[in-house]
C-alpha cells in the first residue's frame, strides 16, 4: 500500500506585518527556536514565500489554519518528494 | 498575573478610535487576510471562513475592551496575560485592513519611509488619520511583544 501523501504548510510574505510579530507567531506554532523563526522568517520575506512543515494533511491544515488565524498567510502543497 | 499599564494620551488617540472601529466593522464579514489555499480546497475554505471570522471578531473585541472607562478618564490601558494575544492579532488584522483600503494606493516602499520617520507627509486628512491609526496599533503591538512577548510567557511557566 502506498504511504499517505505528505503536504507542505507554505508560509506568505505580506510587507505589512511586523517581522518581530511573525517570528514570535512562527515559534509558538511550530516550537521553533528564535533562530529558526527568523530564518523562515526572512526566507518568506526574500523570496516570497518558506515551506516551515511538511507532514500529514490534517496536521498540514491545523497549521495553516492557525497561521490564518494569527493573519499570516499560508498555503497548502503536496510534497512533491514524498 | 504580569499586568502592563500604559499611559496613552487622550487627545491624541481617542479621535483615532471611531475610524478603528469603522474598519473593525467591516472585519466582521472580511478577512483581513484572504485565504489561500487552492480551487480544489473550496469546502474547506468556506468553512475556515466562518471560523476565522469569528475568531478576528472576538479579537477586536478584546482590542476595543481596552478603551474603556479607564481610559476616558485617565488614559490608561492595561495589557495582561489573557489579552495579550487576542490584542496583538487584532492590531495585525487592523493594519492589514487599513493598507488594503484606506492606505492601499501608497507605494510599500513610500509607506515604509514613513513609517520610519512617523511622518504624515503631503497626505489629505483621511489619509493621515489612516495613517495615525496604522501607526499607533503598530505601537500596541511593540508594548506588547515587548513586555508580555507570548513565548516569554511560556518560557516563563
Amino acid at each position: 500500500m502506498a504511504s499517505p501523501r505528505a503536504w507542505r504548510v507554505v508560509f506568505l510574505n505580506d510587507a505589512v506585518t511586523r517581522m518581530s510579530y511573525a517570528v514570535m507567531v512562527l515559534r509558538k506554532l511550530f516550537g521553533f527556536d528564535e533562530q529558526t523563526a527568523t530564518k523562515h522568517m526572512l526566507e518568506a520575506h526574500e523570496n516570497g514565500r518558506s515551506v516551515v512543515w511538511v507532514g500529514v494533511r490534517e496536521n498540514a491544515e491545523a497549521y495553516a489554519f492557525s497561521l490564518q488565524q494569527w493573519h499570516l498567510s499560508a498555503t497548502l502543497e503536496p510534497d512533491e518528494e514524498s | 498575573m504580569k499586568r502592563v499599564e500604559v499611559r496613552l494620551s487622550i487627545p491624541a488617540v481617542a479621535p483615532l478610535l471611531d475610524l478603528i472601529k469603522a474598519v473593525a466593522d467591516e472585519l466582521r464579514t472580511n478577512l483581513a487576510v484572504p485565504l489561500a489555499l487552492s480551487d480544489s480546497d473550496a469546502e474547506l475554505a468556506a468553512v475556515w471562513n466562518e471560523d476565522l471570522l469569528a475568531s478576528q471578531r472576538d479579537d477586536c473585541d478584546r482590542l476595543f475592551s481596552l478603551f474603556n472607562q479607564e481610559f476616558f478618564s485617565e488614559g490608561v490601558v492595561a495589557f495582561d496575560r489573557e489579552n495579550a494575544e487576542p490584542v496583538l492579532r487584532a492590531c495585525a488584522a487592523l493594519r492589514l485592513r487599513f493598507r488594503s483600503t484606506r492606505l492601499a494606493h501608497i507605494p510599500d516602499d513610500t509607506l515604509e519611509a514613513l513609517e520610519a520617520s512617523s511622518s504624515l507627509g503631503n497626505m489629505s486628512e483621511d489619509v493621515q488619520k489612516a495613517f495615525a491609526c496604522f501607526l499607533f496599533l503598530d505601537e500596541l503591538q511593540k508594548i506588547i511583544l515587548k513586555y508580555l512577548d507570548p513565548m516569554a510567557v511560556e518560557e516563563d511557566e
